[in-house]
């Protein structure tokens, strides 16, 4: 589903060029659990980002099912996220005014879908969230706004779940069961990924893929 | 996203930051009220003006005699007669008029039974009623066999029955006038609150007005205070003038290069420039507004930017859940311009309630009057409306150019 080929991202940072990736060779297939690990700076961030459809490659292509969105400008990009990809991140980045529900629908206002309360709440309920929908992100813990992040990652049905270190922020036990909970997303079909730098979460993930200075170095299967 | 969806979370957004959103909207509010307050205030002053002038009569002229100040010492009241009145009339020498009426006016005291009353007493000939324009409600006019005989009979105005006879019929009942008794022969037409005095006054014959309330023994050669002529029609207003003013220096033996012993006033002239005084003030007060409407719009462009710095990371977030440049442009767009709006909104009951205070209140001779018209209730929304469309565009431009991964690291 995801094949990168000599990818290359360089920012430019005043006069000096700084190579985040410099070639990285990948491919992930549909319905894997991966995780990318590595030291600060190894160019994970910017890896996700190039998957995510964030960003766009210096040089290299990104197949995405088959399709080259290395080249995609910035509205199209726009479309493949709301469609292809679901976000999680560390900080969840729920929006702060808007309760658990209307978080969930915001990709569906994108994508201009019908039926937006209903999908919305189903995806909740999905993640087992429905008793929160009426509550902001302020009144309810870390874990549980989690699960609210990965129910609006889930909502427009995407392909993939991209999740940049979804249990930095959270407790053991709690960092357990959104892991489980993502386990359980990889069993029904969606491919996840994740960035993280700790070796037990990353061993809920069938392969973990290991970056260091803009390169993959290795790569670890369970 | 569509337009609804927009609003309605630009309004939560709106909401959401209640004081803020007061604070910005305070300039359009402040514009859009003094605007539309202004300009209503300035139109009611417009029609009460033209009001005044236009119930004196259109195509209207009157004669008067120059003051005494320019006449010298003697001869103080009026170089005028009804003779001149006379000669005015000959359609051969003054083609371009069409009527004359002679006129004298005194202020005197009317009394019926318990009710007495001091009224503006108008002595004239009958075609008074043409040159302004009278409509009689009941009974008649003043005719011409009344102005030969002297006939003791008065026209009242509506105001006058009202002060002096209440409900009752005043058709047939007598008056006194400074003494004399007078039969009501006729009630005339309300003109309109314009000013007080349109409805309260009394037309007797000139010839009445002469020997009984003036006192004068003959109507002949005695000074009367104004000549209205009403010329044929508006275009032949200056023609009129000229004709008045060469029968009038001949028959007084003005000799050339001295000057008139007589006024001539032209009504539609000094509301012509009345009107653009008028005009110019409103124009004056109009910019006024549009200062604290452009500062207003400066207020709500500042605080976009604000508001775009503080929710890089929810335009971050829209980004990533898929938002196109449009979105989150539209978003932006539509929250200055719903601000705006509600500054204009806002604005307009301020002047509405403003308007609404004043109307009424007798300022000068007239009563105030404020008309705010449809018009400019829609100028001032679409108006309110662009300025926040104009102040939105950079912030949403602004906006909509973040980059996706910089806003959602953005604390």
């Amino acid at each position: 589903m995801i094949e990168l080929k000599n990818i290359v991202k360089i920012y430019t940072l005043g006069e000096v060029k700084v190579a985040a990736l410099n070639g990285v060779d990948c491919n992930i297939k549909t319905g894997e659990i991966v995780s990318i690990m590595g030291p600060s700076g190894s160019g994970k961030s910017t890896l996700m980002n190039l998957i995510g459809c964030l960003d766009r490659p210096t040089s290299g292509t990104y197949l995405l099912d088959g399709t080259d969105v290395s080249r995609l400008n910035d509205d199209q990009l726009a479309a493949i996220r709301n469609k292809k990809i679901g976000f999680v991140f560390q900080s969840f980045n729920l929006l702060p005014q808007a309760t658990a529900v209307a978080n969930v629908e915001l990709p569906l206002v994108y994508s201009g879908t019908g039926n937006k309360r209903q999908r919305a709440s189903e995806a909740l309920e999905l993640v087992g969230m429905a008793q929160r929908a009426t509550h902001r992100p302020s009144e309810i813990s870390g874990g549980e706004q989690q699960r609210v992040a990965i129910a609006r990652a889930l909502v427009n049905n995407p392909s993939l779940i991209l999740a940049d270190e979804p249990t930095g922020n959270l407790d053991t036990q709690t960092s357990k069961g959104i892991m489980l909970l993502l386990q359980r997303l990889n069993n029904q079909g969606i491919t996840i990924i994740l960035v993280t730098h700790e070796e037990d979460i990353a061993a809920y993930t069938q392969r973990t893929i290991y970056l260091r200075d803009g390169k993959i170095v290795s790569e670890k299967k369970r | 996203m569509n337009i609804w969806e927009s609003t309605i979370s630009s309004w939560q957004v709106l909401y959401a930051n209640k004081m803020r959103s007061s604070l910005t909207i305070l300039g359009i509010v402040i514009g859009v009220s003094a605007v539309v307050f202004l300009v209503s205030f300035g139109r009611g002053h417009e029609a009460n003006i033209t009001g005044i002038f236009e119930s004196m009569g259109a195509n209207a002229i009157y004669i008067t005699s120059a003051s005494s100040m320019t006449q010298g010492i003697t001869g103080a009241t009026g170089s005028i007669t009804l003779e001149d009145a006379e000669a005015l009339a000959n359609p051969n020498r003054a083609p371009s008029v069409a009527l004359v009426a002679p006129l004298t006016e005194k202020l005197a005291k009317v009394v019926y039974g318990d009710e007495n009353s001091t009224v503006d007493i108008m002595g004239t000939t009958p075609d008074i009623a043409q040159v302004i324009s009278y409509p009689v409600e009941i009974g008649e006019f003043i005719t011409e066999q009344d102005v030969r005989r002297g006939a003791r009979v008065a026209v009242l105005g509506s105001k006058t029955v009202t002060d002096l006879f209440k409900t009752e019929n005043p058709l047939g009942e007598t008056i006194r006038i400074s003494g004399t008794q007078f039969e009501v022969i006729g009630v005339l037409e309300e003109k309109g609150g314009f000013i007080g005095s349109a409805d309260d006054f009394i037309i007797i014959p000139l010839t009445t007005m002469q020997s009984r309330i003036l006192g004068q023994t003959s109507a002949r050669g005695r000074p009367i205070q104004t000549i209205a002529v009403k010329a044929m029609s508006t275009d032949q207003i200056d023609a009129a003038t000229e004709e008045v003013t060469a029968i009038l220096r001949q028959r007084h033996n003005i000799r050339e290069g001295e000057d008139n012993d007589f006024t001539i006033i032209d009504m539609q002239e000094i509301l012509s420039s009345m009107r653009e005084v008028l005009g110019i003030m409103q124009v004056f007060l109009g910019s006024v507004g549009a200062i604290s409407l452009l500062v207003g719009g400066i207020g709500i462009m500042n605080i976009m930017l604000v508001s775009v710095t503080e929710r890089t990371r929810e335009i971050g977030i829209r980004k990533a859940v898929g938002a196109k440049r449009r979105d989150i442009l539209r978003q932006f767009l539509i929250e200055s311009a719903m601000l705006s709006l509600s500054g204009g909104i806002i604005g307009l009951t301020i002047a509405a309630l403003g308007t609404w205070a004043i109307t009424g209140i007798e300022l000068g001779p007239y009563p105030v009057k404020a008309p705010m018209g449809i018009d400019i209730v829609i100028i001032a929304l679409t108006v309110a409306v662009v300025v926040g469309l104009a102040s939105g565009i950079y912030p949403a431009y602004r906006a909509a150019r973040l980059d996706p991964i910089e806003s959602l690291r953005h604390e």
